[in-house]
């Protein structure tokens, strides 16, 4: 396989410390006491086993002063390295100038899961941080061994040991190992900190690189030698086609074409400039084979073919539960399909190396090990021949948890025995990437007391996965089912704001509608009905934000409710304030108020900036955002066509942080908690500000006119 | 296309490029000059993050063909605003107020808003709205951006 630690430690050209840790039994998952100490000094975990264990993250101390730390977790904009940044730089105290971050390079960094779900900062950030603090402890042992010196005399600070009172420090961690790794486990759940992580509002790291155009994506790398590569879009959607036949005579006579290829059913061209691949896939003949489906390809075909996948949620007995209701109330609603449209397209640059080997390939990825996974795969290489480095990406948002450009371009790499770098462009990754969150057609049925409590949910999900309705309200009887047409030749992606996006746009809406048809105020019908009373409470802070029993509305103005629950403990509330231009049929949102209850906030800065624009994502989905299919094809291309919010989209925007429903246990991450709860907001102030309720997603202003027209 | 022989007025410097006169600016500077400050969106012109200012107005470099810059005019990339250690008021502000989250669509509203508070030094933010309402920003970061434009303008 891979690295042995020797090597690993070798690799960094130093004698030191080194530190593995890892979480057991799991986080924020299971509870569970913890009882083994930490590993002695003068023992160490064998050196010859291999780098990579399941959800280990790194530590080193060493030369002198210098403190590097390994995740294979990615930068994706959410700020990790400025969270890592912060949380290390204090728990060791550190300067930031002394700690190096490495991210997402397989050669020098463990597997420790695909950075998604909002859940770094709550695993990997938390877990250095109750690292760093074990680290102290074990540091002051050790030293006082080195020293001979009582442990009692000595302590941690500043990066080092020294005597207790008196202001110098005697020694560095990296002088106290030579060499050997302490393997710790850690239960977050166990550990009782004895100091208290204070969020100092470091400015985001990669800031100054970002603001002059100099940090490095994988597009600004260059290798001597280096080649542009594209595909040819089929004219049907890749899954419903096959080529047939390809003439690339005239493409591989454009000078500045190196190759045009076909690969794997794929026509690549292969150039020394990126124009120059564009200019040749302009030149690609083919003939493909027309798909059997038929053009036209409406969702209800979705739910006819449709097969159970899952029952997502059951508890009691659903038909009892209805039969007991004094109100039962049916809905279908209908979602579309959504792009990630992060704006660095998919990208990647592979080199063989050692004559043909090895292959270097730097990515844009959620999942570095992952892509080195594919790649070692689809290439019939050995694992131990890949190496994959992450840069930053521009974006990604659930898309590039598995993008299949990182292996598509180690493999033109191999066939023309040059550098290549592989673009998708726009339209690319509309129609060859092809990865949406899926459309859906969901069916809520509810059972309510007269009285408003919901005593029976009954929710028929087609066409992807359905869930994040547990922990929300308090419903004895529940029955979540999900279907899925396996044909369907759009695969599912993971897009932020969770796969459960579609699920609680039904579900919030349809609660708001059982509370119109009770006479019951949305707010006080929620409050009836939320499980837990921290959940009550960031509802009850958005609604005194915005005014919820005071605001002066105008005409044809709402506002509206939604809440989330992301995992068991995000808590998540917004109201929304929309206007209604009957004429125009546009939907102004002019206020948006949130609250998460989240935990403790490691950097302001990061959390607050990652929130609004979930917030934003709140506002496309609802409003603007979808993926036209036309049966055979995508046909959106361009952003022109896929309508993200713009700065005129975006509201005045409030948001705060509480921290009622399990204070003291640390960060529990909230990057895609607002989109939910804000479409939902927004889809409920609609109704309260017309009077009529929108079932299907995007509410465009067409969909609004032809309403509201005939009224 | 034959290549030509162009001279190119880049951030105060004179470059010297050969290239098709129809290659899209953005990849002259990016390949060319080595200035990969400036970004890869979209190809289409609809995103702003190509964008650079071309006598002091925002062109969207992915659909300038080199030979229209190649005229004598200045042409001014996210390299000329400022640099690590260095950075432009505006720049500053960015940093100051998180206006970012991946950072990919950064250089394009920086180009944007140099260009807007060059000719109205104090925009309200109706005024900032419209002038940066071509720009995309997937991420989300809008409001922040503005209130980095609002700050920088009021130190101005």
């Amino acid at each position: 396989m891979n690295l042995t630690r020797r090597q690993f430690i070798a690799s960094l050209g130093s004698a030191g410390l080194f530190y593995a840790f890892r979480f057991t039994p799991g986080i924020g998952t299971q509870t569970g006491s913890f009882e083994a100490p930490l590993a002695p000094p003068d023992e160490s975990v064998c050196l010859d086993t291999p780098l990579e264990i399941d959800y280990t993250d790194w530590i080193a101390f060493g030369p002198g002063d210098k403190v590097t730390i390994f995740t294979g977790r990615t930068e994706l904009g959410q700020g990790l390295k400025t969270v890592l940044t912060a949380i290390v730089t204090q728990g060791l105290e550190i300067s930031q100038e002394n700690l190096t971050v490495v991210l997402g390079d397989t050669d020098l960094c463990p597997d420790d899961g695909v950075t998604s779900g909002s859940s770094s900062t709550q695993t990997v950030g938390w877990g250095f941080w109750l690292a760093c603090l074990k680290i102290r402890g074990d540091v002051v042992i050790r030293a006082s061994r080195f020293l001979s010196i009582p442990v009692e005399e000595l302590e941690f600070r500043q990066g080092g040991v020294g005597l207790k009172g008196e202001a110098n420090l005697l020694v560095n961690p990296a002088e106290l190992g030579h060499g050997e790794v302490s393997f710790m486990d850690i239960d977050p759940k166990a550990e009782k900190s004895g100091k208290t992580y204070t969020d100092l509002k470091i400015p985001n790291v990669n800031a100054e690189a970002i603001v002059t155009g100099s940090l490095t994506y994988v597009g600004d790398i260059k290798k001597d030698g280096m080649l542009y590569a594209g595909w040819a879009t089929p004219p049907y959607h890749t899954r419903l086609t096959t080529l047939k036949s390809a003439d690339l005579s005239a493409v591989r006579a454009l000078p500045g074409v190196k190759s045009a290829e076909v690969v794997q059913g794929m026509i690549a061209v292969i150039g020394e400039r990126y124009s120059d691949v564009l200019k040749g896939l302009d030149l690609v003949q083919a003939t493909w084979s027309v798909p059997s489906r038929p053009k036209e390809m409406p969702l209800e075909e979705a739910r006819a073919d449709a097969t159970l996948i899952a029952v997502k949620e059951q508890q009691g007995d659903i038909n009892a539960g209805l039969a007991a209701s004094d109100l039962v109330v049916s809905e279908t609603y209908t979602t579309q399909y959504i792009a990630h449209a992060q704006l660095e397209t998919d990208i990647s640059l592979a080199k063989m190396e050692n004559g043909g080997d090895k292959v270097t390939v730097w990515v844009s990825t959620q999942y570095a090990a992952k892509a080195k996974e594919l790649i070692a795969a689809y290439l019939k290489i050995p694992h131990s021949s890949v190496r994959v480095i992450a840069q930053p990406a521009g974006g990604a948002f659930g898309g590039k948890q598995a993008n299949p450009v990182n292996p598509e371009a180690a493999r033109l790499a191999r066939l023309v025995k040059a550098p290549v770098k592989l673009i998708y462009s726009r339209k690319d990754q509309f129609q060859i990437r092809s990865h949406f969150k899926a459309a859906g057609i969901i069916e809520v049925t509810s059972g309510v007391s007269s009285a408003g409590k919901i005593l029976a949910r009954k929710v028929d999900f087609y066409q992807d996965v359905a869930d994040g309705t547990k922990y929300t309200y308090d419903i004895p009887h529940v029955l979540v089912k999900a279907y899925r047409d396996t044909n369907w030749p759009i695969s599912a992606a993971a897009t932020r704001g969770t796969s459960y996006v579609q699920t609680c746009f039904a579900t919030e809406s349809h609660i708001d509608s059982l509370a119109h048809r009770l006479g019951i105020d949305p707010l006080e019908f929620r409050r009836k009905n939320i499980l837990s009373q921290a959940l009550v409470k960031v509802l009850d802070t958005c609604a005194e934000m915005i005014g919820y029993d005071n605001n002066d509305l105008e005409q044809d103005e709402g506002i509206g409710l939604g809440i989330i629950v992301h995992g068991a403990a995000q808590l998540g509330a917004a109201a929304a304030k929309v206007a209604v231009d009957r004429t125009s049929g546009k939907i102004t949102v002019k206020h948006v108020c949130a609250a998460f209850d989240i935990g403790t906030v490691i950097n302001q800065n990061t959390a607050l900036v990652g929130l609004r624009g979930g917030i934003a994502w709140g506002i496309g989905f609802i409003l603007s955002e979808e993926v036209k299919l036309n049966g055979h094809r995508v046909e959106t291309e361009y952003f022109s066509q896929y309508k993200i919010p713009r700065f005129s989209d975006i509201p005045p925007i409030d948001i705060v942080f509480l921290d009622n429903y399990a204070p003291g246990t640390g960060p529990r991450g909230c990057g895609e908690m607002p989109v939910i709860p804000t479409l939902c907001a927004i889809a409920n102030a609609i109704y309260n500000a017309v009077g009529v309720r929108f079932y299907s997603t995007p509410i465009t202003p067409d969909k609004v006119k032809k309403a509201l027209g005939s009224i | 296309m034959a290549k030509k022989d162009l001279t190119l007025n880049v951030n105060g410097s004179l470059r010297q490029v050969t290239a098709e006169l129809d290659e899209p600016l953005l990849w002259i500077l990016r390949d060319d000059l080595g200035l990969t400050g400036t970004k890869f969106g979209c190809g289409s012109g609809e995103c702003g993050a190509c964008s650079v200012l071309i006598d002091g107005e925002v062109y969207r470099s992915c659909r300038v063909p080199v030979a229209y810059a190649a005229m004598g005019q200045k042409i001014v990339t996210i390299e000329g605003i400022g640099s690590v250690g260095n950075l432009s008021a505006l720049q500053r502000a960015f940093v100051d107020h998180t206006a970012f989250c991946c950072g990919y669509c950064t250089p394009g509203m920086i180009i944007t808003a140099t260009a807007l508070l060059g000719k109205n030094p104090h925009p309200s933010r109706e005024e900032i709205i419209a002038a940066m309402d071509h720009n995309l920003c997937r991420c989300g970061s809008y409001l922040n951006i503005i209130e980095a434009i609002e700050a920088a303008a009021e130190a101005s």
